[in-house]
């Protein structure tokens, strides 16, 4: 195991976070979430980022996917200077590198699973969107239920689709907010093994937010977040990561 | 880009597979204001289309010539006779008419034509047959054909004669169609008869001076060119002195009557618009707020702002366009649904057909009304944050729109604002609208932040229903302002309209009292003026005999200058129309003081001079010194001004524009008018007196045309009432909008209440709280904007003396106060039928 900041660099690096501080506006006041967050991590890795409550981690991703800005401090993903991007270019950065899945699986309820998958698609101007979407359906299991309604799935079911939404656009980074938390044991089994097999297959990044030790431990690296500080940052053996 | 917006179109369709329920309010309160101003721009454009196609008909040729207090020469007849296809004459005057037992008698308005009447259209008794026929003389008597109405007042029937002037008609059948009424004099005073034209010689009713129009009504041949053939008359007979109608103009009163009407109903209707316009902004805001989750999931998988904005206002157009449709589908068919029932009102029946003209400017008013009130929430809901996906919570919804989306709200509503000006026909009036609409808004808007921080001050009343329905007004979401806003303006407008016709007919009826006359007499010959005097000082009641000597003449020219060429005030321009009464007297009228110049001296016998009225002056562009020309029967006759007299139109004293020293008109044939006051006791005995001993002498009681002067102000009141119904429906519509988006809130609410121990009776009163001191606010906030427009249409528009009417005022602020509570509970009684053990079992 090693401390903080005692890991060392391999290969390029996806994600770059120096002394990245982050407050929100409350009812009450400011409230600093991030106090000086230094990170990075490389192509392909899976990191898995755990705390309590209220430590930070949503907000830690949130801020790599672009949808809460920085308050200081230096924030690279995939090559690009999120703090220097406004509004429709973090879109843009999210249409091409970013994908997220949900821990409440936040797909649109007026649009069918194949629609879902497709959306994302569609909206960067991808021709065949509908085709692709279904071969992701059905590389996720789903490829009977393409017509079907959120409403009409399953919790593993509906968190399936969000993963193949996830995939189908070819993402560098994945984020993932406890996308086993609404799930019961057997079924969130099955969720992390298709998106750690769909992160390994693929080579993208995995940066994954969870209260839960076990699927941490799948993951190459964990990082440990309290107080909107990075309190450890340890590898994995092998054997334990998928 | 093109792709872009098949993509956005593509998602919003998708989006909607929600389903429309939430859309209910946007679509009713845009169908609701787009088809009033949609329906008042058929239902006018049929009219005015009727009155064009029929222009013929409802002049009775192809032009109308009438000339007052004459007939035609023999050179003006020659001129016609040689210069069209055919000439029909007919004359119209006011008479009396006598049943046969004596003491029957009416007031008529006579109608005597010629054999070739009616030239186009067929003028026919309510059996079908011709009218004319019936009028050839049986037995040496002369027949006439009456209005049922007339021969109801005179007691007779087909068979029976009457008396007219001093000659005997024998009723030869009831009017059933008369083609061209609406020319040929306003049938006011009395129901028509007609007689044939040579049957008038016996009746002694054709006197110098008497007030008779005569009609030439000339048939060119087809394809004429009738403002050539006005020329050319105008040249070869320039002393004439007629007023000119052409079948491209056939009733310029109805016309002007139907512009004017179109220009207020139209007004009334767009503010139906604007008020639907909050219930448009309220349920766009409650849709994209119940959107709140999908857009920021859009925004997780790449959607840009644009992309946001994009799918959204796809949708509300595609809402929107839906609800415009379906109010102009509604608009479209007024006329179709009126045209037979306004047919019998009006000069000619009303195309029943498409406008396209009125239904696109409906559109565009819907269009701009639609961006102008969901611009605002779309731009706010384009900045919702996505990060709050993590958190469960997402953005905030009181975000600032970027600030393209508030100018392009701020350019709709300069747009609309640009189209009620432009669009309308009256831009004076439309200016008073739209600054009077943004001056009620702010108002009520005003109102609406000052209640609601009123209320979240109040410390605790003691009453905890009151103090919970407080809590209600000022709660994070409350519906204060949109509903006061809303509900206020249609308020506004009802208070202000029942105000102003109330004034109207409060001050008609005020001054009736105390300052008209009992009778206007009309054509009392110079030599039996002193009959008449001593006829009715013989009355016992009477009193107030005035008599003022009367002519009529047409304005010809101001300056030397064609007076139809000469650039008038619109409003003055009545001045120039037709022929006016003209008067002459050598000493200053009482109850009209001279503001400029000298009365000249009582002996005055120099040039011709005239006393003109200040305000006509002004519009006509008149001063001190300037020359008018009028031509009197035939004779063209031109004063210099020598002061400016301030007439108070609104009393019922004998007023005249123009008033000449009496060198120049006292030779001139003219007759007398007499006003003359009488107790009711009197009232019967001197009408049959006057008429029994003055054949034909005419005696209108002023009491009669009172009576019909209201029931026109009660047509036009109903008009204006029933389209502000629709701004109040719009109104109402926008509250059950509101009460319908807190239902949720409601259900919840009334279920803790009830968990701890409330009954019905407690939450029903709580809510009835709440709803009636919304209501009461907004009420009475609307209750004194709407007086004070009132106010000032009364007093500085009509220059009348505005009188606060508490009664009618009354009416409108508790009517609103009692639906708002009503519609309330009608809320909060569908929340109260649910059980508490389901509802939390949802939860």
């Amino acid at each position: 195991m090693q401390v903080p900041g005692e890991r060392s660099d391999m290969g390029e690096s996806l994600i770059r976070l120096e002394s990245v501080h982050l407050t929100l506006d409350g009812a009450a006041g400011p409230v600093k979430i991030l106090k000086g967050i230094d990170l990075q991590v490389q192509r392909g890795e899976t990191v898995a980022v755990l705390g309590p409550s209220g430590s930070g981690k949503s907000t830690l991703l949130a801020a790599l996917g672009g949808l809460e800005a920085v308050s200081s401090g230096t924030l690279t993903v995939a090559g690009e200077d999120l703090t220097r991007l406004d509004e429709d270019g973090l879109a843009l950065f999210r249409r091409r590198h970013v994908a997220i899945v949900f821990q409440a699986f936040h797909l649109l309820p007026t649009m069918t699973a194949l629609e879902n998958v497709a959306a994302p698609m569609e909206l960067a101007g991808v021709r065949d969107a509908f085709d692709r979407a279904e071969a992701e359906l059905v590389a996720v299991g789903l490829g009977e239920r393409t017509g079907h309604y959120p409403s009409q799935l399953s919790g593993g079911e509906q968190q399936r689709v969000a993963i193949a939404r996830a995939l189908a656009v070819n993402p560098s980074l994945i984020l993932a907010d406890e996308p086993t938390g609404n799930l019961d044991g057997t079924t969130g089994g099955r969720i992390a093994d298709l998106l750690f097999g769909a992160c390994t297959g693929r080579g993208a990044t995995l940066v994954l937010v969870t209260h839960d030790e076990t699927l941490a431990r799948r993951c190459g690296r964990i990082v440990r977040i309290a107080d909107g500080r990075i309190v450890a940052d340890a590898m994995q053996p092998a054997e334990a990561a998928d | 880009m093109l792709h872009n917006w098949l993509v956005a179109l593509r998602l919003a369709r998708r989006d909607l597979r929600g389903g429309l329920a939430g859309f209910r309010i946007l679509l009713l309160s845009l169908g609701l204001g787009v088809a009033a101003i949609a329906g008042v721009g058929s239902l006018t454009a049929s009219i005015l289309e009727g009155m064009a196609a029929n222009g013929r008909v409802i002049i009775g040729g192809d032009i109308d010539l009438r000339l007052t207090h004459r007939a035609a020469t023999a050179d003006e007849l020659d001129w016609l006779d040689a210069n069209s296809l055919a000439v029909g004459t007919s004359l119209t005057m006011r008479t009396i008419i006598h049943g046969p037992d004596g003491d029957a008698r009416a007031l008529s308005e006579l109608k005597a034509v010629d054999g070739a009447w009616p030239l186009f259209g067929s003028a026919t008794l309510a059996d079908g047959s011709k009218v004319t026929d019936a009028l050839a003389p049986v037995d040496g008597v002369p027949g006439m054909v009456v209005d049922p109405l007339l021969a109801r007042r005179l007691g007779v029937d087909t068979g029976d004669t009457v008396r007219m002037g001093e000659a005997t008609f024998r009723i030869a059948g009831m009017l059933g169609n008369e083609p061209d009424r609406g020319s040929s004099g306003s049938v006011l005073f009395g129901p028509r008869s007609i007689v044939a034209l040579d049957a008038m010689a016996h009746t002694g009713l054709l006197q110098p001076g008497s007030l008779v129009y005569w009609h030439y009504k000339l048939v060119l041949p087809d394809g004429a060119d009738i403002e050539a053939f006005t020329a050319r008359m105008n040249a070869a007979l320039p002393d004439a002195g007629w007023r000119v109608l052409d079948r491209q103009r056939g009733a310029p009163g109805v016309e002007s009557f139907i512009l004017r009407l179109r220009v207020f109903l139209t007004l009334v209707g767009l503010t139906a618009l604007l008020v639907g316009g909050v219930g448009v902004g309220n349920a766009v805001s409650a849709h994209l707020d119940s959107r709140r989750t999908a857009i920021a999931v859009l925004k997780c998988t790449g959607a840009t702002g644009a992309d946001i904005t994009r799918i959204f206002l796809i949708q509300i157009l595609l809402l929107g366009g839906i609800g415009i449709a379906g109010g102009l589908v509604l608009g479209a068919i007024v006329p179709f649904l009126t045209a037979g029932l306004l047919a019998q009102l009006l000069p000619a029946a009303p195309e029943a057909t498409l406008f396209p003209g009125p239904l696109a400017l409906a559109a565009l008013f819907g269009l701009l009304v639609t961006l102008a009130f969901t611009l605002w929430p779309l731009g706010a809901a384009r900045r919702t944050r996505a990060g709050g996906l993590f958190r469960a919570v997402i953005g905030d919804a009181g975000e600032r729109p970027p600030l393209a989306f508030v100018l392009g709200a701020g350019l709709s509503l300069a747009g609309l604002a640009a189209l009620a000006l432009f669009s309308s026909d009256n831009m004076e009036v439309a200016g008073w609208f739209v600054v009077s609409a943004i001056g009620c808004f702010a108002v009520l808007r005003g109102a609406a932040w000052a209640i609601a921080r009123l209320a979240a001050r109040v410390e605790g009343p003691r009453s905890s229903a009151f103090r919970m329905a407080l809590a209600n007004l000022h709660r994070p979401g409350a519906p204060t302002a949109s509903v006061m806003v809303s509900l206020g303006l249609g308020v506004t407008l009802l208070a202000a309209i029942a105000l102003i016709e109330g004034n109207i007919a409060d001050q008609v009826d005020r001054r009736v009292a105390e300052e008209a006359p009992t009778f206007f007499f009309l054509d009392i010959q110079p030599d039996q003026i002193d009959d008449f005097r001593t006829a009715v000082l013989s009355v016992p009641g009477t009193a107030n005999l005035k008599t003022v000597p009367t002519l009529r003449g047409r304005i010809t020219r101001l300056n030397g200058e064609p007076a139809d060429e000469a650039r008038v005030d619109p409003g003055e321009a009545w001045v120039l129309r037709g022929d006016r009464g003209l008067t002459y007297a050598a000493d200053a009228p009482a109850n009209s003081p001279v503001v400029a110049g000298e009365w000249w001296p009582a002996d005055y016998a120099g040039p011709p001079l005239v006393s003109f009225e200040d305000e006509a002056a002004a519009g006509l562009g008149l001063k001190l010194g300037d020359t008018i020309t009028v031509n009197v029967l035939g004779r063209e006759m031109t004063a210099t001004i020598a002061n400016l007299r301030r007439i108070d139109w609104s009393s019922f004293s004998i007023n005249y524009v123009m008033i000449f020293d009496p060198g120049m008109l006292r030779g001139a044939p003219h007759t007398l008018l007499a006003t003359v006051e009488a107790t009711d006791s009197a009232d019967p005995l001197l009408f049959r007196t006057i008429t029994d001993r003055f054949p034909t002498i005419t005696a209108i009681r002023v009491k009669d045309a009172i009576v019909m002067f209201d029931t026109i102000l009660a047509q036009v009141a109903m008009a204006v009432r029933s389209a502000a119904t629709v701004t109040l429906a719009a109104g109402l519509l926008v509250l059950a909008g509101a009460i319908a988006a807190g239902h949720r809130r409601r259900v919840r609410e009334a279920v803790v209440l009830k968990v701890i121990g409330a009954t019905r009776g407690q939450i029903l009163r709580i809510t009835a709280l709440e709803f009636a001191v919304l209501g009461g606010v907004t009420a009475i906030v609307a209750g004194l904007a709407g007086t004070a427009a009132a106010w000032v249409v009364i007093e500085g528009v009509m220059d009348g003396e505005f009188t606060l009417l508490p009664a009618r005022l009354g009416i409108v602020v508790f009517g609103a106060i009692g639906l708002t509570t009503a519609l309330g509970l009608a809320g909060a009684w569908r929340a109260l039928g649910r059980r508490p053990a389901a509802e939390l079992r949802v939860a």
